[in-house]
């Protein structure tokens, strides 16, 4: 129980009366890896939405880290620890890739308030910045302008940013979507290589069942308006329930 | 190759602080050349110095416009402040013009916290329409409260300390310019600064990266007015008058024209906007006096051709020309 990081309790929630979710509850361990996978429209963007004060539940509670955070603020959650990269690429395009970072950084650091230093000449977070640089593999483009970079380099700078922020738990949506089959399983090792060597949780929404089975430890569907089936890889591939609703029969 | 774009950035930095210094010697010679003029050289000395104070006000708005990508319809509201205030202060409480001017900011900065504190919760056209709204909300509160600002009256005769002679005023507005371009340019490169672009570069990035966004931008609108009512403040004491039409939302409109024109991505590109338009408009004045009603075709044409053909404004264009980014 103490080791949960994120528990969903209950939770509902409804877009101008269409029901996205009825009831969903899970808890997210300590540490692990884990994935969320469900057939479009099933409402996984809007549980991260709901996870990090993007959208309002309609009832239920987001605990985190025994803090009920449902209802606050994007920032507050931000700064409470948990971090999200998006599904459709999100950063400040007409900065180079080092200011995107540096920002990150500063506002991490609660540094947002000096008007008086030149930003550039900020030492330490220059050096943060090229430090989680080299563990993406975008050091050499640094001084890139962000939004000029190739859509895979932009998927990894939006996950380099969360990383910044240090948090506990990191949500990944759909790291690998709009990539070459190539960059896929590249950003497949690099999430698998943050994770270990970071030690955080970490918690992903993807599409590509061969990368959902090959590195989550724990995989949920979400199907139906509520969480259909929890369990290892295994579990969830051999599922009958799941293989009718969602994963079809070849699998 | 890092290396390379290093030197490059380092001499192109020697060379802009070269450009600026030659072109501060020459703003400082400038009144005592044209002093040499007669009564023509007069006239352009009271224009420069009004060039020198639409371009603090164009600067001013250029930190919420340009860096922070809010869009107002309403900064001459505290333009307006500003330049009641020093008009109220020396002509009704008799206060010397130096503690008048220091207060201009003051006032204009409170009024911006408390119009900005309602438009920072709404975005886009919406914030748009809401600092329009406060602005005409207060235009019409001054040109109503006759006993007090005089309504449509104005407020004239603002003394004059004796020393201040038309080159003197103009020197005291220079060093003020000088002194705000300073301390906006290190607000704009500092952590606020890079805060406030990220938010204009994607708000919902900047929330999830933990800005509070809305206070940030509330920061930056208090700091836009806090100059803004400088520059009314200014051209209030260069007119000696303060008049209704200072807080009209044509006056707004303005530093909008002038960031368009001189480029909205950097801290020169509004004053430069500014100066060039006022010099256009008194050429077309001069040219023959009819043409004075047909100012707005051409004000018209000129952002045309801005829009379609140099959508970064004059200074984008300099740094088209001579191959450097815009940043």
């Amino acid at each position: 129980m103490a080791d949960h990081v994120l528990q969903i309790e209950k939770l509902s929630k409804s877009f101008e009366g269409s029901q996205v979710f009825n009831n969903i509850s899970f808890a997210v361990d300590q540490g692990e890896l884990s994935s969320i996978i469900g057939p479009n429209g099933a409402g996984k963007t809007t549980l991260f939405n709901l996870m990090t004060g993007y959208h309002v539940p309609d009832s239920g509670r987001v605990v985190f880290m025994g803090k009920d955070i449902a209802g606050r603020q994007p920032y507050d959650i931000v700064r409470l620890g948990i971090a999200r990269a998006f599904q459709r690429t999100n950063i400040f395009p007409r900065m180079s890739v080092l200011e995107n970072l540096v920002s990150t950084v500063i506002t991490k650091n609660r540094g947002n308030l000096n008007v008086v230093t030149p930003s550039a000449k900020l030492k330490s977070a220059h050096e943060r910045s090229y430090e989680i640089l080299e563990s993406v593999g975008l050091a050499d483009v640094a001084h890139r302008q962000s939004g000029t970079l190739a859509h895979g380099n932009q998927k990894r700078l939006d996950i380099a940013v969360a990383l910044a922020l240090e948090p506990q738990l990191l949500l990944l949506d759909e790291p690998t979507a709009g990539m070459s089959p190539e960059e896929r399983w590249q950003t497949v090792e690099l999430v698998q290589q943050l994770w270990e060597n970071l030690k955080i949780t970490m918690l992903f929404i993807e599409h590509d069942m061969d990368i959902v089975f090959k590195i989550s430890q724990k995989v949920r569907v979400l199907c139906y308006r509520t969480l259909l089936a929890e369990g290892t890889p295994e579990e969830i591939s051999s599922n009958e329930q799941v293989i009718e609703a969602y994963l079809g029969e070849e699998v | 190759m890092m290396v390379n774009a290093r030197n490059s950035e380092a001499s192109s930095g020697t060379a802009r602080w070269l450009v600026g210094a030659v072109v501060v010697v020459a703003l400082f010679a400038l009144p005592f050349i044209l002093s040499q003029l007669g009564r023509t050289g007069e006239y352009w000395i009271w224009v420069t110095t009004e060039m020198l104070i639409m371009a603090l006000f164009a600067m001013s708005l250029n930190l919420i416009l340009g860096y922070g990508g809010m869009v107002s319809f309403g900064h001459a509201a505290f333009f307006g402040v500003g330049a009641y205030t020093v008009a109220l202060l020396m002509k009704k409480a008799g206060a010397p013009l130096v503690l008048a001017l220091a207060l201009a900011p003051v006032t204009a900065a409170i009024a911006a916290a408390v119009i900005g504190w309602f438009c920072v919760r709404l975005i886009g056209l919406y914030f748009a329409i809401l600092t329009l709204a406060f602005g005409q909300l207060l235009y019409m509160v001054v040109f109503q409260w006759y006993t007090f600002t005089g309504g449509d009256d104005g407020i004239h005769g603002i003394p004059k300390p004796e020393i201040l002679t038309p080159i003197a005023y103009y020197l005291l507005c220079l060093v003020l310019f000088l002194i705000c371009f300073l301390v906006m340019r290190m607000i704009m490169n500092s952590s606020f600064g890079l805060t406030i672009r990220t938010i204009r570069e994607n708000m919902e990035r900047a929330k999830f990266i933990g800005v509070n966004v809305r206070r940030f931008q509330w920061y930056n609108f208090i700091l836009a007015g806090a100059f803004a009512g400088l520059a009314g403040g200014l051209l209030c004491e260069l007119n000696r008058f303060a008049q209704t039409e200072f807080l009209h939302w044509s006056k707004s409109a303005e530093p909008i024209l002038a960031s368009l024109v001189g480029g909205m991505y950097s801290l020169v590109g509004p004053a430069i906007g500014s100066a060039v338009l006022i010099f256009l408009k008194i050429i077309v004045q001069q040219a023959h006096p009819s043409l004075v009603e047909t100012w707005a075709i051409f004000l018209g044409l000129i952002l045309l051709v801005v829009v379609l053909f140099a959508p970064g404004g004059l200074v984008g264009l300099y740094q088209r020309l001579t191959g450097k980014s815009e940043t």
